[in-house]
Parts: structure tokens; C-alpha cells; sequence
């Protein structure tokens, strides 16, 4: 009978501190993703922005890359013309919906590539600029709740629900108050940390928020990382002519 | 009436031992040259020929690709196509070989290099073992799972030793990011110069790294028994499996670079890519990959018989000027040979004859010396040169001059000697008998 007491103490014991876990409303931090989401689209309002990138290489050195940015979310478009270093200058990225291409001036040629590509070797890929996925691409599953210096933050895990996406698995940290990605870690498909990203700074764009620092760290190459500051941000209206290969060309001139 | 001609003009010959000596030696210098470029260049192009199917894993590989909605995917499948058309082969097939590949960034500490890496079966792959050139390390525990064959210009530029982890940072096939830690076995030396610079890990490893099961593979290659066979089984397959034959090095004279290079390789400009249903497959020969290569030799070739050529020339005034010197030294002799009856054309016929002998002889000599020096260098080994090893068998120069090139090349050699005796010889068939005995000289 003791015996049978203890088994049962055992299992209250176990059942009560499972309990928190298996009490976790993922729901919650599901509509927080949909939120981060949403504010990264700009549907009502076109975007430009000056992006310089400093890559910080141990075996290259410090390079900078200056490009000019132009995004539409309405048709899913952005366009990205390199501007800095000379040597890449007329270099740019047009987005049409599902197609990237990447033209280069010398050889006036538009070659396909993906948002899952690197930018320009950089630590930044092409897809993080454009609107943010995570709610369709990714499935929560597990959270936490902790603070990232002085602000409350969900961490949340999250396991890609298909191949479509780089990292399979990430992490995020993100404000209870505003939603606003603070900090990413991103892993392989064998779960090992490739790459973290930090969000220090946020302009506010229409309804939405576009963050004008990032920092990229490449956590395979000791020492590697970007960062990408955002200036001269404006909303002003763009000619629909700017979403074109044709100005793509003309630009790169 | 030729055994006549024979002995006077042997008999001639002999007679100026040192002259004969000196002008048959020029020849056989030349015959000498000429053979021993023929034979080098064709022992080189032989053993890079065998090198390259044994860093490549066949003679014949075969490649297949499957569009899907995340863009390319290389993989081939055991299909009926294939299947039937390895059967119809069997008999010149000696041995298959499957691999998988991948173009990784390799990392350590705070260098890294894109390299391509092939995923082998070691157990099956004993002709890649034995022809790879180790410089550090060795290939004894390369069966284990995480380990990495590296090249010796890669892990230099990595700054990687033997014995250390290297991380390898790929794409699975559906275009996700993983990363894989491996040791480094041994490091090799590689022909980065002529195209292959690979390196190699279990295949079961970078499959689990690419996405792919322990047992798939990405491309199927071939040994043939006769490596001759390459294009006739080559064009088999592709009929097979409904693949266009490419284009070949003389095809592409006409195109664009950027075109050939298409055409060459079969690679289309990412824009033009259609989407296709099932597998789309490649085959390429060894052949196809060793054009440019073969092309290089055989500029060195035409150099060759450039300087065969000159040497010939040089020769051929040499046995002109000789033959008008004989032809005034036996003025006397040869109108007494013409005022006893002799005719015109027997008196031609033995200058020729002799300039026959001088370069006939030359030539057995010059390729009696070709067989001695290519006997002598066959047996050395030239271990201690890993950058020549690609062009070597098991550390050894092979010569293979051929039975065509040596033929060819005595014709020359004869044809040339007649040509610049037929003057001489001609002079002294029209010799007067009473000029030439009342001559002084």
C-alpha cells in the first residue's frame, strides 16, 4: 500500500511540474509570428532606402557595399542597385514576384537566382529584404519567455514546414510589446547554429516597421559578419517603371 | 642489276667512314627527336587518360537531374531506361562506380574555399585509391564515416594539417542549408591546373549532409574494359536515354565562346531552362573531357615536327653539299665506270642509293636510341615530384610513340635524303665519260 502511494506521489510530482509545459498556448506566439509578419508588409506605401553594408572578413579585411533600395510590396518587388565599390557598382537585384534576377553591367546579362542565396558573399541573403515569412514558413514549436537586455521578449523555436526556406530550424527573440525581432538564430538541418542576427534599431514605415540595423554574424567563420544600416528612408510614391529590368539597365549605365 | 647498286653504293658508303658517320648521325639525331617528342607526348596523354578516369571514377559518366518546384535537383534513379542499357553493355563494362557531389564552402577557423567534394564508396573505389598522390596523412582509416581527402593546395590555402576538423558548409539538394565537421585524412596532390581539383568523403556521409539516403548517388560512372570503347558506349547511352549528342571541339570553331562553352558542356544560361518531367540525364566520355587536354598536346606535337622538320632541312642541305663533293671526287671514277659501260641511270641510282643507306641507317639508329633512352628513363622513378605525378604511371615516364608516327616519320626522313641527293645524282649521270677520265681531279 505504501508502495502504491509512493508510485502515485511520484507521478502527481511529475504530472504537476509537466504540467506548465504541457500547458503552453502555442497559439498565443502563433499570432504573435502572423503579427511580425504583417508589419513587415508595406503594401499601402513604396520604400527607399540607402543600405551600407560593412562586411567584416578575418581573411579580406573590412569591405563596404553601398546600395540603393527600392521596394514595393504590392506584387512582392524590390529592387536593390549596387552603388559602392566601383568594381560593383551597377550590380543589382530586381524581384517580380516569384523570380529574382541579378543583372551585371558587364556582361548585360539577367541571371536567375533565389531569395535563399547569400547577397553579393555577403552574411545577409537576398530574402532578408524583403517582407518577413514566419508565420507560413515556419511551425512554433516550443517558447519561452526571458528578457534580451531591458525588454521582454518571447524566444521562440521554430521547425520550417517544408524545404522552402534556408534554415530549417530557428529561433527567435521577439518584444512582447510591439513584436519587433530583436535577435535570430538560425541552424542547419543537422541543428547546428549557422547564423545570428541582430535587430538593434526600427523605423516605423505606414503600419509597419522596417529595421534600419542588422547585423549578421556568420557563426561557422570565426570573426565574419555584416552589418547593414538603413538611411535616408522615404515613402515616397516610385514611378512603376522602377520595378522593371529595363530601368535595372538604364540604371546601371 | 640492284644488287649491284646495293654493293657499289655500300661499298661507297664505307669507303668515307667518318663522313658516312657524321651524315647518318645528323639523321638519326633527328629521327632521335622527333620519335622521343611522338613518344612522350603520347605516354603523357595515355597516363593523364587513365589518371583523369580514375580521379573521375570511369570512363563514361552518366549524371541525371529532376526538376521540382524548388528548383533542380541532381539524382538519378534506377531507371528501366538505364537499367536495360547497363545490361546491353555488360560485356564492356568492367566496373561501376557511384558518387555524389557537392560544392561545399570548407571552413577552418576563420579561412574558408568553395571546393567540390565527391561522395565515394571506397570499398568500390580501389583504382581512385591507387592513383591518388599523398603528400600528408594516409588513406589507411579513409573508409571511416567522417573523414575527408583533402588537396594539398586547398589545405594549404585553409591552412589545414592532417588529423584536423574541418567544417563543410553545403546545400542539401532541395537547397538547405547544413553543415558537416570532418577530419582530414590524408592530403593529396591535385591537377587543379587541368580541371580536377576534388576532394573526397564517404559517399553515406555527404548523402546524409545532402538530403539524400546512405544508398543514393548522383552520378553512375563506367569503367570499360577497352577505354577505346568510351565514345562508342557513350553515343549507346545517350541514345538510351534520349540524351543529344554534344558538340565537339571542331563544331564549335564557328560559335561565340560563351555558346561553345554551352554546347561543349551542355550547360544552358539559367534563363533559358524549361521545366521537364522525370530525370533528365547527362553522359559524357572521358574523350569529351580530355579534348582540351589532347588539344594542348598536340600543339607540343606540331612543335615537334616543326623542329623535326627544320632538322631535316638543315640535314638535307648537309647531304646536297656532300653528294656534289662526292660527285667531284669521283668524276675519274665514274667516267671509268661510264666508259666500260655503265649507264646513266645505274650511276643516278647508286648516289641515291647511297644517300638511301646514310638516312635509313640514321633512322634505325636515331629510333635504336629512343628505345634506349626511354628504356632508361621508363625505370626511374619520380617519386619525389608530386606536381608531375598526373603525367606519370605509378611515378613512372611511359612512352608511346606509334607504329603510324614512326612510319611516317622515316618516310620523311627517306623522301627528304632522295630529294636533296636527286641533284648530285643527276650531274653525275650526265657526266661524259671522255670529260670525266680527262678530268684532273
Amino acid at each position: 500500500m505504501r508502495k502504491l502511494m509512493s508510485v502515485l506521489i511520484v507521478v502527481l510530482i511529475l504530472g504537476c511540474s509537466a504540467a506548465p509545459v504541457l500547458a503552453k498556448d502555442l497559439s498565443i506566439i502563433e499570432e504573435v509570428l502572423k503579427k511580425v509578419d504583417e508589419q513587415s508588409y508595406f503594401p499601402d506605401t513604396d520604400v527607399t532606402a540607402l543600405m551600407s553594408m560593412i562586411i567584416e572578413d578575418p581573411e579580406e579585411g573590412l569591405e563596404k557595399i553601398v546600395v540603393r533600395y527600392f521596394r514595393r510590396d504590392d506584387g512582392e518587388r524590390f529592387l536593390l542597385l549596387i552603388e559602392e565599390p566601383q568594381t560593383q557598382k551597377g550590380q543589382g537585384y530586381l524581384l517580380e514576384g516569384d523570380n529574382l534576377w541579378f543583372y551585371d553591367p558587364s556582361s548585360r546579362k539577367f541571371m536567375h537566382t533565389s531569395l535563399k542565396e547569400s547577397f553579393q558573399g555577403t552574411d545577409a541573403r537576398n530574402a532578408d529584404f524583403s517582407q518577413l515569412t514566419y508565420s507560413s514558413s515556419y511551425k512554433v514549436v516550443d517558447y519561452d519567455e526571458g528578457k534580451l537586455g531591458n525588454f521582454p521578449v518571447y524566444i521562440v523555436d521554430l521547425e520550417a514546414v517544408d524545404d522552402r526556406v534556408p534554415y530549417p530550424y530557428a529561433k527567435l527573440w521577439i518584444t512582447k510589446e510591439g513584436n519587433l525581432v530583436l535577435r535570430t538564430q538560425e541552424f542547419s538541418l543537422n541543428k547546428r547554429l549557422m547564423r545570428s542576427g541582430l535587430f538593434p534599431s526600427y523605423a516605423r514605415v505606414g503600419n509597419g516597421v522596417l529595421p534600419t540595423q542588422m547585423i549578421f554574424i556568420d557563426e561557422l567563420v570565426e570573426g565574419k559578419k555584416t552589418q547593414i544600416t538603413l538611411t535616408e528612408i522615404s515613402t515616397a510614391k516610385l514611378p512603376d517603371n522602377v520595378f522593371t529590368r529595363a530601368f535595372l539597365e538604364r540604371a546601371s549605365r | 642489276m640492284l644488287s649491284v647498286v646495293l654493293k657499289i653504293s655500300a661499298r661507297n658508303v664505307w669507303r668515307q667512314k667518318k663522313r658516312s658517320f657524321l651524315l647518318a648521325g645528323a639523321i638519326a639525331f633527328s629521327m632521335f627527336v622527333i620519335t622521343i617528342v611522338n613518344g612522350l607526348t603520347g605516354g603523357v596523354v595515355d597516363n593523364i587518360r587513365v589518371n583523369f578516369s580514375h580521379a573521375l571514377g570511369g570512363h563514361v559518366f552518366i549524371s541525371g537531374s529532376e526538376y521540382r518546384d524548388q528548383g533542380i535537383v541532381y539524382l538519378i534513379a534506377d531507371e528501366q531506361a538505364l537499367l536495360d542499357s547497363l545490361a546491353h553493355y555488360e560485356t564492356s563494362i568492367e566496373s561501376i562506380t557511384r558518387r555524389s557531389q557537392a560544392m561545399p564552402s570548407l571552413i577552418f577557423g576563420s579561412r574558408q574555399a568553395m571546393q567540390l567534394v565527391y561522395g565515394v564508396d571506397f570499398s568500390e573505389e580501389d583504382k581512385l585509391l591507387s592513383s591518388l598522390v599523398v603528400t600528408q596523412g594516409s588513406l589507411e582509416r579513409v573508409t571511416d564515416e567522417q573523414t575527408i581527402i583533402l588537396p594539398r593546395t586547398v589545405a594549404e590555402r585553409l591552412g589545414v594539417e592532417a588529423g584536423e576538423t574541418v567544417l563543410m558548409r553545403l546545400d542539401t539538394i532541395t537547397g538547405q542549408r547544413n553543415v558537416g565537421e570532418v577530419i582530414v585524412a590524408a592530403l593529396i596532390e591535385d591537377q587543379e591546373r587541368y580541371g580536377i581539383s576534388a576532394a573526397y568523403v564517404n559517399r553515406s556521409y555527404l548523402n546524409s549532409l545532402l538530403g539524400l539516403r546512405p544508398e543514393e548517388y548522383q552520378a553512375l560512372n563506367l569503367f570499360l574494359t577497352n577505354m577505346d570503347d568510351a565514345d562508342e558506349v557513350g553515343r549507346g547511352f545517350r541514345e538510351a536515354l534520349g540524351v543529344p549528342q554534344p558538340a565537339t571541339l571542331a563544331d564549335i570553331k564557328e560559335m561565340d565562346e560563351e555558346e561553345a562553352v554551352r554546347e561543349l558542356f551542355g550547360m544552358a544560361r539559367v534563363e533559358e531552362i524549361e521545366p521537364w518531367e522525370g530525370i533528365k540525364y547527362q553522359v559524357t566520355t572521358i574523350n569529351q573531357i580530355m579534348e582540351p587536354v589532347e588539344a594542348a598536346v598536340n600543339v607540343l606535337r606540331t612543335i615537334g615536327l616543326a623542329i623535326f622538320i627544320i632538322l631535316l632541312v638543315i640535314t638535307a642541305v648537309g647531304i646536297t653539299n656532300t653528294f656534289r663533293m662526292i660527285l667531284i671526287e669521283r668524276t675519274k671514277e665514274i667516267g671509268t665506270m661510264r666508259a666500260f659501260g655503265m649507264q646513266q641511270g645505274m650511276v643516278r641510282n647508286i648516289f641515291l642509293m647511297e644517300a638511301l643507306l646514310l638516312s635509313g641507317g640514321g633512322a634505325l639508329v636515331g629510333l635504336v636510341l629512343y628505345g634506349v633512352v626511354s628504356l632508361v628513363l621508363g625505370q626511374i622513378s619520380w617519386d619525389t615530384m608530386p606536381a608531375m605525378q598526373f603525367f606519370l604511371d605509378q611515378g613512372r615516364i611511359t612512352f608511346d610513340a606509334t607504329a603510324r608516327e614512326v612510319v611516317l616519320n622515316t618516310c620523311l626522313i627517306l623522301a627528304m635524303s632522295l630529294l636533296a641527293a636527286n641533284f648530285p645524282a643527276k650531274a653525275a649521270a650526265k657526266l661524259s665519260p671522255v670529260k670525266a677520265m680527262s678530268s684532273n681531279l
